[in-house]
């Protein structure tokens, strides 16, 4: 790749102005750092499993209002964790985070189990026993 | 944050640290850290000695569910390898215990002496929204103290200096699940001033080879590329079409966005090929640096072609997941072929 064929494609949404280094050819063939804007094939990649995140923790936000699930499913997806990750920041055991993510398991839990959860998920524990009513913006 | 563009820090103890843009992040840090002990070294040169390149694919280690292809060696061991080629000192570390991570930290940066952390992305509010996912394995250097919490330089990321809070820190650097950091930080005590850099070279080289050529596993080195060349192929017959895609670009992600450096790898590893050929004034490392960057090309090539795939996946474009895997195929085919070379070339060479 030559210095003038490194993408500098830029999509403020994705990059915020932040430019990632390249190695790239001179005139001379000799390799140089080249500062990139970004790439739009990254962009796109990158779009995609951000939207994949994004409409999972959508989803997981209707089942909680639906009732389905309890509030912390929706901030476990919220922080891309899994059962077992959030079971290892709070320590709790992995089956019993699981047995939580049913809402009427949920709202038995006593303060220090909820504290807990908030602490790990970096929310208050006001916060973590309701979800946003609206879809959180991008 | 600030957003002037600050590229030079003064350290507790008076001494200067110069911020310079890095590729990729466990080279840039290694780079940075050398450099303030006073070895002047570039980054593709860490790179090669450190034996940075490398694939593996992982398909018993799960990422949001989806099997890992990597195109560098773990995180951790580009550092430990140049070390010890360069005959270095190092101290690192990992902690049990949070509050004992985060006051070594705080020690060793009043004193003068800058750190490199290892963390999680998702909890970095300097990263940009976009980049912040669960991710374990990303290396920036402390410099001091401040009332924000902590100045860093990120040499991979930001052209200039920034801070992050001290929450931030504490979240990123003890962050559970995946590859968990548990607060390793590293630096080096001491090196030698003239290291033997062509011996390095040589070592680093032939264990490249060894790693590209020689593990007897079919996942890793030039035989994992032909392996997931293959899979990619099967992959829409397997799968159907949609989920072939996401898979696809599961690997473009891990090849080019995260940093993990397909191509990126490639052309920083022909500089590092350029840059050793000057050393020994060998045209044959010359040539094999041309044609690196030429594999670099064709990795790129792979990006474009499968994003075009991804992008009309409703429709079907002309573009197939055979040309894709050929593509990935043709890299292995010439990577083999360069290695071998190299191995050849390496093997005249003389420290």
């Amino acid at each position: 790749m030559k210095v003038n064929e490194v993408p500098q494609d830029d999509v403020f949404d994705y990059s915020e102005g932040i430019k990632k280094g390249n190695y790239a050819l001179d005139d001379k063939g000799k390799y140089v750092m080249v500062p990139s804007k970004g790439w739009v094939i990254d962009e796109m990649i990158n779009r995609m499993a951000y939207d994949e995140y994004k409409a999972k923790e959508e989803e997981t936000r209707k089942a909680v209002l639906a009732g389905r699930k309890s509030p912390l499913a929706y901030y476990m997806e919220l922080r891309q964790m899994t059962p077992e990750i959030l079971g290892k920041t709070a320590g709790i055991a992995t089956f019993r985070v699981k047995r939580h993510l049913r809402p009427e398991i949920f709202t038995k839990l006593k303060p220090s189990v909820l504290e807990a959860y908030a602490k790990a998920l970096a929310i208050t524990t006001e916060e973590l026993i309701t979800v946003p009513k609206n879809p959180r913006e991008r | 944050m600030t957003t002037e563009l600050i590229t030079q820090e003064t350290l507790a103890n008076g001494r200067t640290y110069i911020h310079r843009t890095a590729a990729h992040c466990e080279t840039g840090v290694t780079c940075a850290l050398f450099r303030d002990k006073g070895l002047e070294i570039s980054e593709p040169m860490i790179f090669g000695i450190g034996s940075g390149i490398f694939f593996g694919h992982l398909p018993f280690i799960k990422q949001t569910g989806l099997p890992i292809s990597t195109f560098r060696s773990i995180p951790g061991l580009v550092f430990k390898k140049a070390a010890k080629r360069l005959g270095a000192k190092v101290f690192r570390k990992r902690f049990r215990n949070q509050q004992k991570g985060m006051d070594e930290l705080r020690r060793v940066i009043r004193t003068g002496q800058i750190a490199a952390v290892t963390t999680n992305v998702y909890w970095l509010s300097f990263f940009p929204r976009r980049y912040r996912f669960n991710f374990s394995g990303h290396n920036f250097i402390v410099l001091y103290e401040n009332e924000n919490g902590f100045r860093i330089s990120d040499p991979a990321l930001l052209e200039y200096t920034t801070d992050c809070s001290t929450e931030d820190m504490e979240r990123a650097r003890f962050a559970r699940g995946p590859m968990e950091p548990r607060g390793l930080m590293y630096y080096p005590i001491s090196i030698n001033p003239h290291p033997d850099i062509r011996k390095a070279c040589i070592i680093g080289m032939q264990d490249t080879c060894k790693q590209m050529l020689g593990i007897p596993i079919p996942l890793f080195g030039v035989k994992g590329m032909r392996h997931v060349a293959q899979k990619v192929i099967k992959w829409p017959e397997k799968l159907g079409y949609i989920e072939a895609c996401r898979q696809l670009a599961h690997i473009l992600r891990l090849q080019e966005e995260m940093g993990t450096g397909g191509a990126g790898f490639r052309y920083m590893f022909a500089a590092f090929l350029q840059e050793a050929g000057e050393l020994f004034g060998s045209k044959e490392l010359n040539e094999l640096s041309n044609e690196m960057t030429a594999i670099g090309d064709i990795w790129r090539e792979f990006a474009v072609v499968s994003s075009r795939i991804i992008k009309q996946r409703k429709t079907k474009s002309e573009e197939t997941f055979e040309k894709a895997g050929g593509l990935m195929l043709i890299c292995a085919g010439r990577e083999e072929e360069l290695f071998k070379n190299l191995r050849d070339v390496v093997g005249k060479l003389k420290a």
